[in-house]
């Protein structure tokens, strides 16, 4: 405990998950606004649990900032990211994602990716994981990947008479599907509509 | 029904079509046979739109309109269907889902009303006993997962869902074992009236005794260079295609 270089961030929420406690973090960004999510998360107790879900749809000059930042501090401790998000127009998005694993905390298993689709040659998306190793017997892993909407799908469901622009949503509905939370699908597939 | 004319065709700076005329009437099934790389999948592409294939040279009349001014869900709705030799996978969206998107855009275009939800489920259900298929089926992403007989089998089952009036089968026989074979030569058969008519591509000839062309042709670089009937199938099974 108590490790004074790892330093918290100055700013943003910061949780700490006790002994065998699970927290979830969800997180929906919509078109139509510029935001920052600056989380940082402390596993302070064996057997704790975190799982951050993030989601963000930008269009026009939006910005999105999303960073997180899991210091595993002891052993067992379990931590799953996934971040996903479509960038349309001029649209900025950066992640930061920085996993810590302490000295000493064995057993951690820390896992985050960050998948992103851009749709104009505007937008653009920025992704930089980091991973501070100091145990040795982790299960670690991050990736982050960036592309666009797959022509092969695309026609194929129109092919199938499906018209270019629905086509587009289920592609991008799709993709979105594991991040979507409970009960907000509507809201984020009119919001998908009008990207 | 389907007339082409002098069809071009490239893919990048390639010319893939060399001057294809082919005429399709009312009815009819043909075969398109050839070697690989001959160009039958470019032709099935060229026939629904494919974006990444352009048209050079030549014309194609579909039902008395110009095709070629048509996109890929136009030319859906206006009854055209290709059988994927390649299925693409779609995670996140169900068959259920996909097919209920199909045939509500379809019904939109042609000015009838939505399916009722239960109507659509009942249709869906009717269509998936005929060809044999597990109802569960149904609630699967489209394609993702399924072995190469399950895609060819559910190629089949959009065919029979949305019936189309020209059906393009590329290559749906390969990798299919003879039970697979029989129940999509029955699908296929089961759509065969008067009115509908079909093209099969393939380099086999498995298919093609289950579902009897009237007319064959051989493609080779690009060029139709023989039309003839079934006869043509035993010609290419003893002799292969140096002979055209």
């Amino acid at each position: 405990m108590g490790h004074g270089r790892y330093i918290d961030p100055i700013c943003g929420n910061h949780y700490k998950v006790a002994a065998g406690e699970t927290l979830q973090l969800t997180y929906v960004i919509l078109p139509g606004e510029s935001r920052s999510i600056d989380v940082s998360i402390d596993l302070m107790g064996e057997g704790a649990n975190l799982e951050i879900k993030a989601l963000y749809l930008s269009g026009a000059d939006e910005k999105v900032h999303i960073r997180t930042l899991v210091h595993h501090r002891v052993k067992n401790c379990h931590s799953r990211q996934l971040i996903k998000g479509i960038a349309g127009g001029s649209a900025e998005v950066r992640f930061d994602g920085v996993i810590v694993v302490a000295p000493g905390a064995d057993g951690t298993e820390a896992f985050q990716e960050n998948h992103n689709i851009v749709l104009t040659e505007e937008a653009k998306v920025e992704t930089k994981p980091q991973l501070e190793i100091y145990a040795d017997d982790v299960k670690c892993s991050h990736g982050a990947t960036t592309g666009r909407l797959g022509e092969d799908e695309l026609f194929y469901m129109r092919s199938r008479g499906i018209p270019e622009k629905e086509a587009r949503t289920l592609q991008m509905l799709s993709f979105l599907s594991p991040v979507i939370p409970e009960g907000r699908r509507e809201e984020i597939e009119a919001a998908v509509r009008g990207l | 029904m389907l007339s082409i004319q002098n069809l071009h065709a490239s893919i990048g700076d390639k010319e893939i079509l060399k001057g294809i005329d082919l005429t399709i009437g009312k009815g009819e099934v043909h075969a398109v046979m050839g070697p690989n790389g001959a160009g039958k999948s470019t032709l099935g592409a060229v026939l629904t739109g494919r974006p990444d294939y352009e048209v050079t040279e030549g014309t194609i009349t579909f039902m008395g309109k110009n095709l070629l001014e048509m996109s890929p869900e136009e030319r859906s709705w206006a009854g055209i269907f290709l059988s994927f030799q390649y299925p693409v996978e779609i995670p996140g969206v169900s068959i259920t889902a996909f097919m209920k998107a199909a045939l509500a855009a379809r019904r939109k275009a042609q000015g009838l009303p939505e399916l009722k939800a239960g109507e659509f489920l009942k249709l869906q259900k009717e269509k998936m006993a005929e060809l044999k298929m597990n109802p569960d089926f149904a609630k699967r992403e489209v394609n993702v997962g399924f072995s190469g007989g399950e895609k060819k089998r559910n190629e089949i089952f959009q065919m029979a869902m949305l019936e189309p009036v020209l059906s393009i089968l590329d290559e749906t026989d390969s990798g299919l074992d003879v039970d697979a074979l029989k129940i999509v030569a029955d699908g296929v058969n089961a759509l065969r009236t008067p009115e509908r008519s079909s093209i099969i591509i393939t380099h086999y000839q498995k298919l093609l005794e289950y579902v009897q062309p009237d007319v064959v042709h051989v493609l080779k670089a690009g060029r139709i260079v023989k039309t003839g009937g079934r006869e043509l199938i035993e010609a290419i099974e003893s002799k292969g295609f140096d002979q055209f």
